[in-house]
């Protein structure tokens, strides 16, 4: 919890300047299942920590349902869902990540925020088209930054949202609904 | 045209101000239309609106609304001056509809960014010949005709006297220095300084603020006032004399006799000089010349009087209205007009608070034993007495009568029957009953097709409704009545009714009823519903109006869009009755809160008709998984909501769930939930867009605990 709001704080102060140069190339990295994402920080809203979900029932598993921010309601999705990595017990360390992608705002369950990470544009390289673990979400990652000696998966936001579930162009697993 | 101007909040505020004009103007004159001809003061009104709207359209150089409306200026000049007997009144109605028309659509075009390009050649001309016509045929002799209010001719302002025995009446000349720059405003200072005390003040040249040249014509003529006002005239000095730029002012008293003669004194005594250069008797000492040299930017004014003015004329002082000034100042001294996002942010931002309220109110840091709250309780009550009651003031912030909507009809059934040639009296009632802003904007589309239908098919010819024995004019009545907590409006005519032989032919031949099923098991009331499906029109002649079949399926979709639904009941030979029933404010339901297992659910009181404990026993199986229940000899299909939703942990046994009956539409279904919670007033919130669509969810809310409940739609549900 501590750690979250260390992390609120840093990511209010970039949200603060409001402008792109001060948060060009910063990223949220948060963990799911066992691989590190990031997200570009403009994306990013504000990070809450997890709280009730009201359930929605005929959607998406991945859908979790409503919460309320502060008088508005919004709809959360649950990343490790979102992925298949499949179900995980929520914690003290899973938080929701309010993003808004094209003036949708949406909250992403995620099991941990890890930090905030600056990327250099050469430190970007493209996914690798081979490779099991990341053909799963090779759809959601446009880029794979290095970050020291670790890599994180950059992640499309819009894809993320919109795009069917990744299941679909795998080989048969079960499909959605 | 204006595209000189930046001056975006004086195009709005010019907007905004002529929109209601229009609104006024129009409403003045559909209550006249089926008088013999305008009375004084609706002349007088149209007059002052058109002399409006052609003020601010020059200043704001749109020409061809200022030509329009100067126009029709001038034809309400020549009513109100010669008062000609036979005016052909529905032609001078709809002349002024027509100009009211041109003028909306071109402020449409300012409002959304197009050029002003409408051509107004042709309502000028079609007016001109109507001037021509009620000149010629008219009454008064030539000579005696007043002059025709030409564009540049100056025209005093009016504003009606309330005269009194203690009234005195005085012409005042106001000589400006020629060296004055925008003598028009030191013109306007004066006269704002007068209002004060006036009861009755007119001047000349008249366009002061609006019109810059008026300033040359100042200081080349002077600038004439008369004044009514109970006060001496050495007051009245005093409340001109402050000006600098004055060169001299002369002020005479003179009697109600004179007055009323306005500027035009030919013979009235006190003749005041033409040019301000020879005028003599100065009554007041020049300003210091100190002072002069001072002002040497400003300009002083002089006031006179052309013997080509004219005066428009005030009534009699003894049978006057109100001060025309007050009204409009009243007006907006009560009303201000507020974006709707901001009273939609306000309404959200008092739904937090409520919200927080309730989390405050019961903290479980409340709870720890042994603690003495009586003086939180109290303030507690305080603070939800003080919630509810801002919930209710802004929900009544949001009611807006519906007369508007109303008075666009009255429109409809103009236009309408005089293109038919139909005779109708049109009455409305109930035109201030009060509906949420949202739900009007939804309505006032399907309306129009009601009342249109209404005066189209409804109502017959003059000949058929003579020769039915009914009298010649036929009736459409709007009416709107709030009902248990609905609005219902009601469009109803006495004409012909529907024609259920013709209906049911018809629905037959687009294969719309079963074969097998007898016409005369089709009840009036199914019968009539076919009406509302797409493509179904009886009349085989399509008209201006209506007969395409498209309408009816408009109606019933725009109508159900916002949870209400249509009535038509009719009778043969006397009329038909569409009603529509919607609800008061989409924004606030009033709902019974439910819960099946972990879940809250909210359902609209309005569609219950009964919560019942069931027993086992009285549960039908059907082998396919449905049920029905007996409840008092009657079967209801039931739905058990957490099977339905496929939510966790609810109530298996029906015996420890609570049934509520649903009807909608005459049907009828039992749903299934675990238990009550409690009945409350619920805002609703669309579901997130990024939810695809749920079958039998209409929205969500917040309930008090910060916690959020589905909103069932039992339409939804029943289907």
């Amino acid at each position: 919890m501590d750690e979250t709001n260390r992390l609120l704080g840093l990511q209010d102060e970039a949200v603060g300047e409001d402008s792109g140069d001060t948060q060009k190339g910063k990223y949220m990295i948060f963990k799911s299942g066992n691989e590190y994402f990031g997200l570009e920080i403009q994306y990013v809203q504000q990070i809450i920590q997890y709280q009730k979900v009201t359930k929605i029932p005929e959607t998406e598993d991945y859908i979790k349902g409503l919460i309320n921010l502060r008088g508005r309601i919004i709809p959360v999705v649950d990343v490790r869902l979102r992925f298949r990595q499949g179900v995980c017990e929520y914690n003290d360390k899973t938080c929701i990540l309010v993003i808004n992608v094209k003036s949708t705002t949406v909250g992403l369950i995620v099991e941990q925020i890890a930090e905030v990470a600056e990327i250099r544009e050469e430190n970007i390289l493209p996914p690798p088209t081979i490779g099991r673990a990341e053909k799963a979400h090779h759809k959601y990652v446009y880029g794979i930054g290095k970050v020291g000696n670790t890599v994180k998966l950059l992640l499309d936001p819009e894809k993320l949202l919109y795009d069917d579930d990744p299941a679909d162009s795998e080989q048969g697993k079960k499909s959605e609904e | 045209m204006a595209d000189d101007f930046n001056t975006e909040s004086m195009l709005d505020m010019y907007l905004f101000e002529n929109g209601q004009l229009l609104e006024q103007l129009q409403e003045t004159v559909l209550e006249q239309k089926d008088a013999e001809c305008f009375d004084e003061d609706s002349i007088n009104e149209i007059f002052r609106t058109m002399h409006t709207i052609k003020g601010s359209s020059g200043i704001m150089m749109f020409d061809n609304i200022t030509a329009v409306s100067h126009k029709l200026e001038d034809v309400f000049y020549y009513l109100r001056e010669s008062h000609p007997d036979n005016v052909p009144h529905v032609e001078l109605v709809e002349h002024v509809l027509e100009v009211e028309d041109f003028i909306s659509n071109e402020m449409e075009k300012i409002r959304s960014g197009d050029p002003v390009d409408g051509d107004a050649t042709n309502i000028i001309a079609d007016l001109d010949k109507f001037l021509n016509m009620i000149k010629n045929g008219g009454v008064p002799a030539e000579g005696n005709a007043p002059p025709e209010n030409v564009h540049e001719e100056p025209k005093h302002f009016y504003i009606a006297p309330v005269a009194t025995s203690a009234s005195r009446f005085y012409k005042i000349f106001i000589t400006f220095f020629p060296e004055t720059e925008m003598a028009n405003v030191h013109a306007y200072k004066t006269v704002y300084a007068l209002k004060e005390i006036a009861e009755d003040i007119l001047y000349s040249p008249e366009d002061i603020l609006t019109d810059e040249k008026s300033g040359e014509a100042i200081i080349k003529d002077g600038f004439r006032i008369l004044l009514q006002a109970q006060c001496t005239e050495q007051e009245v000095r005093d409340l001109i004399g402050v000006g600098y730029d004055i060169e001299k002012v002369e002020v005479y008293e003179c009697d109600a006799n004179q007055f009323l003669l306005g500027f035009e004194f030919g013979d009235s005594e006190p003749a005041p000089q033409i040019d301000l250069e020879s005028s003599v008797e100065v009554i007041e000492a020049k300003q210091e010349e100190t002072q002069k040299a001072a002002e040497e930017e400003k300009k002083p004014e002089k006031p006179q009087i052309v013997p080509g003015d004219f005066v428009i004329q005030s009534k009699e002082p003894g049978k006057q209205k109100k001060l025309a000034k007050d009204k409009p100042k009243g007006e907006k001294a009560s009303f201000i007009s507020v974006n709707v996002s901001k009273m939609d942010q306000l309404m959200d931002l008092i739904g937090e608070l409520v919200i927080s309220e309730s989390v405050v109110l019961q903290n479980s840091d409340l709870k720890v034993p042994g603690l003495n709250l009586d003086n939180f309780n109290k303030a507690a009550a305080q603070l939800a007495t003080i919630s509810t009651d801002l919930q209710n003031v802004i929900m009544s912030m949001r009611m807006v009568p519906l007369t508007n909507t109303f008075q666009k009809m009255n429109r409809i059934v103009f236009d309408v029957s005089r293109k038919l040639g139909k005779d109708i009296e049109f009455v409305m009632v109930g035109d201030t009953t009060e509906v949420d802003k949202n739900i009007i904007e939804h309505i006032s589309d399907p309306l129009m097709h009601l009342v249109r239908n209404a005066v189209d098919h409804g109502i017959e010819t003059n000949e058929e409704r003579v020769h039915s024995g009914k009298l010649e004019k036929g009736k459409v009545t709007l009416s709107a009545r709030t009902e248990a907590g609905k609005v219902w409006i009601c469009v109803e005519d006495n004409g012909q009714g529907l024609d259920r032989e013709k209906i049911l032919a018809k629905a037959r031949k687009q294969g719309i009823l079963e074969d097998s099923k007898p016409d005369a098991a089709y009840t009036d009331k199914e019968v009539y519903q076919f009406i509302t499906l797409p493509g179904f029109s009886t009349n085989e002649q399509v008209t201006e109006y209506s007969g395409r079949g498209v309408g009816m399926d408009v109606v019933v979709q725009n109508i159900q869009a916002i949870g209400g639904a249509l009535e038509i009941e009719s009778s043969p030979g006397a009329g038909s009755t569409m009603s529509l029933k919607i609800p008061l404010t989409l924004a606030i339901i009033d709902g019974i809160v439910m819960e099946v297992g972990t879940s809250s659910f909210v359902m609209e009181t309005g569609v219950i008709k009964q919560f019942i404990r069931v027993k086992e026993d009285m549960m039908v199986h059907e082998p396919n998984g449905d049920e029905f229940v007996m409840i008092r000899g009657e079967c209801f299909p039931v739905l058990r909501l957490g099977k339905w939703y496929g939510l966790e942990e609810y109530q298996e046994s029906v015996e420890d769930g609570v049934m509520l009956i649903l009807e909608v539409e005459d049907r009828k279904v039992c749903l299934l939930v675990d238990k009550l919670v409690g009945e409350q007033e619920i805002v609703v919130k669309p579901i997130p867009s990024y939810i695809k669509k749920v079958k039998g969810l209409s929205g969500c809310t917040q309930l008090g605990d910060g916690s959020i409940a589905l909103i069932l739609d039992a339409p939804g549900l029943v289907e």
